[in-house]
């Protein structure tokens, strides 16, 4: 931000100092109004399985029940076991979908060959296809492999690169200047010596920055394990603690302290990863100036 | 297509001697050595691709063909199917309400979600866009809740709106409102599923507050001498300047709006809510193919729901020739 503009700004206040107080009276009550669902949140996983059910709780915090985050890992549902199966399933997925998509955008940035830009064409439109339409074909093909009940449906798909990623991946391989490349040539480094030695290392923040959409897109999914994945002990904790919150019969309520305590596991990975990742978002230009539009 | 109609497709990322040699000697006359060298970049280039080309292929094109064959079939998805012409659809358009019901609540959930969340959005990131004290404390806040994932939101938004003894019902009762049953009350359900989703405002929040931050200044100085009040400045200068980005969040948050699933499953537990009010298409083509394993039926559902995802994305990129404004236009 320039100077000119801070100046500028301070002046705007000086004049409407009305106008800013208003300001922060409402982004203090939307503030207020958009964190109380995670203090509720909070105070509700520390309660006693009695104030649950009475939901006698209080806003802040009253009673602190930790014993509940124990409780969660050793009775009743396997969390343990769905945490276990959404690393396994974000670590096989991150690590697939960022090597297959920085090899497809190199090769779509770098090389030359014919009937590039119409697959490149092909792969764009990909984007504008929803998921319903490939949907029952998919499942069958992986009933007929015999991957039902098992995590590989929704793993193995992330090794075969992603539109989107690659897409942004060959937008940050086009502004590394050529003559790196050029100069490794030659010196006698191959392509993919070219591309695993000067043009990886390179990629670094957009390397990271997928990685991230690729952990929040598979940590939350749902939709898939709950196609592919029947028995308890192969699901991922977002499928697995939605059975929690799920009411059997009418009259029931669900122990919404545990499915509270369930949410918790399942945010604060998320929040952590947004709070450490985002600066590499930035050094991938994909939150800055125009997002990535201009 | 370029590619498709001549043979090698002159590349800006070549070095100075390929071109002088390429422009010297036409297409048909190159020298064998560098004829071999493009074979053997063309192959290099189809082995670096080959992840995606592979997966295009097994997981789109040959599920798009057969989902679309499949469209035309009755089929439980083990005995062989059955070709049934366009019964399917003739069924789908004129004998089936739930269809119907499915298509108009999912209208309206998109239809109020996406712009009640931009115009959210885009006042909250206007308040935002200015520098003040504090600015990085309230834009946190207001990102966190967009990236809880939307199974944990949907569970927490379930206890909230809880009939009886919720949180958002008991704040109600404090000012004498007696809150309607949300989840359970056929008018309230989507009304909540909204409300979800205007939870999650933060992720638009963000593009706009650094699109707003990327107008020049000068327009702004510009239009306060010539006597634009603030609220003018606003409507005249930073809407237009940023229409691109509200424009792409329309779009991408409409395509995703018709495709909601995971959040209406986990509110009402895998129903379609009281009275089917909150049936919308997504869930209703899961419930023909993992419920009812009627798949055929299923296929020609999803390709009504690509249809219509197609022609309102095509509308809209239409209609943004009037109201998305790229700054290298020049208009009079």
């Amino acid at each position: 931000m320039s100077s000119v503009r801070r100046a500028d700004a301070a002046r705007a206040d000086e004049l409407g100092g009305r106008s800013l107080a208003i300001r922060y009276a409402v982004l203090t009550v939307v503030s207020a109004v958009l964190l109380s669902p995670l203090v509720f949140m909070v105070s509700m996983a520390l309660s006693s399985d009695q104030t649950s059910r009475e939901m006698t709780f209080t806003f802040f915090p009253s009673e602190f029940h930790l014993e509940n985050f124990i409780t969660a890992f050793t009775s009743g549902l396997p969390i343990g076991q769905f945490l276990i199966n959404s690393v396994v399933i974000v670590v096989f997925a991150c690590v697939g979908m960022v090597f297959s998509s920085a090899l497809v955008a190199y090769g779509f940035a770098s090389l030359r060959a014919p009937g590039k830009s119409f697959l490149f064409m092909v792969l764009l439109s990909t984007m504008m296809i929803p998921g319903e339409v490939l949907l029952i074909p998919q499942f069958v093909l992986f009933r007929n492999l015999g991957w039902i009940d098992t995590l590989l449906p929704i793993i193995v798909p992330n090794f075969f690169a992603n539109a989107y990623n690659v897409f942004l991946m060959r937008q940050f391989i086009t502004r590394i200047p050529v003559e790196l490349s050029d100069a490794a040539m030659i010196d006698g480094l191959g392509r993919w010596g070219i591309f695993r030695r000067i043009v990886l290392p390179l990629m670094r923040p957009i390397l990271f920055a997928v990685a991230i959409f690729t952990f929040t897109f598979n940590w939350g999914y749902f939709f898939g394990p709950l196609i592919y994945i029947n028995s308890e002990e192969k699901m991922p904790l977002a499928l697995g603690v939605q059975i929690l919150s799920a009411t059997t019969s009418g009259a029931q309520t669900p122990p919404w302290n545990m499915v509270m305590v369930g949410s918790l596991i399942l945010i604060v990975p998320m929040v952590a990863v947004y709070h450490f990742g985002q600066r590499y978002l930035y050094e991938a230009g994909l939150v800055s100036g125009s997002a990535g539009l201009k | 297509m370029r590619g498709a109609a001549t043979k090698a497709p002159p590349d800006p990322v070549q070095t100075a001697e390929r071109v002088d040699t390429a422009e010297r000697s036409p297409m048909p006359a190159v020298r064998p050595g560098l004829r071999r060298a493009r074979r053997r970049e063309a192959l290099t280039f189809y082995a670096f691709i080959s992840p995606w080309l592979f997966g295009f292929v097994t997981l789109v094109a040959l599920p798009m063909l057969s989902s679309l064959a499949l469209s035309f079939t009755d089929w439980d998805s083990f005995q062989p199917p059955q070709f049934v012409g366009l019964s399917n659809y003739v069924e789908l358009f004129t004998d089936d309400p739930l269809f119907w019901e499915a298509l108009g609540h999912t209208l309206y959930f998109a239809a109020v979600s996406v712009p009640l969340s931009l115009l959210i959005a885009l006042g909250l990131a206007s308040l935002l866009a200015r520098p003040m004290r504090g600015a990085r404390f309230f834009r946190t806040v207001i990102y966190i809740p967009a990236v809880v994932p939307l199974v944990a939101a949907a569970m927490i938004f379930k206890w909230l709106l809880a009939p009886d003894a919720g949180p958002v019902n008991a704040a109600l009762a404090l000012f004498g409102i007696d809150g309607p049953a949300w989840l359970l009350d056929a008018d309230w359900v989507i009304p909540a599923i909204i409300l979800l989703s205007l939870w999650q405002v933060g992720a638009g929040t963000i593009l706009l507050i650094a699109a707003l931050q990327g107008v020049p200044p000068e327009l702004y100085e510009a239009a306060r001498i010539d006597g634009a009040s603030r609220f003018q400045q606003f409507w005249r200068i930073s809407v237009p300047m940023v229409t691109p980005v509200l424009f792409f969040n329309l779009v991408t948050g409409l395509i995703a709006g018709f495709q909601v699933f995971s959040q209406v499953y986990v509110l009402t537990d895998g129903t379609s809510g009281p009275d089917n009010a909150s049936l919308m298409l997504v869930p209703y083509i899961y419930d023909n193919a993992f419920r009812n394993y009627d798949m055929g039926y299923a296929s020609a559902l999803a390709w009504v729901l690509f249809l219509i995802i197609m022609g309102f994305s095509a509308i809209i990129m239409r209609s943004s020739r009037l109201w998305v404004f790229y700054e290298t236009e020049v208009r009079s």
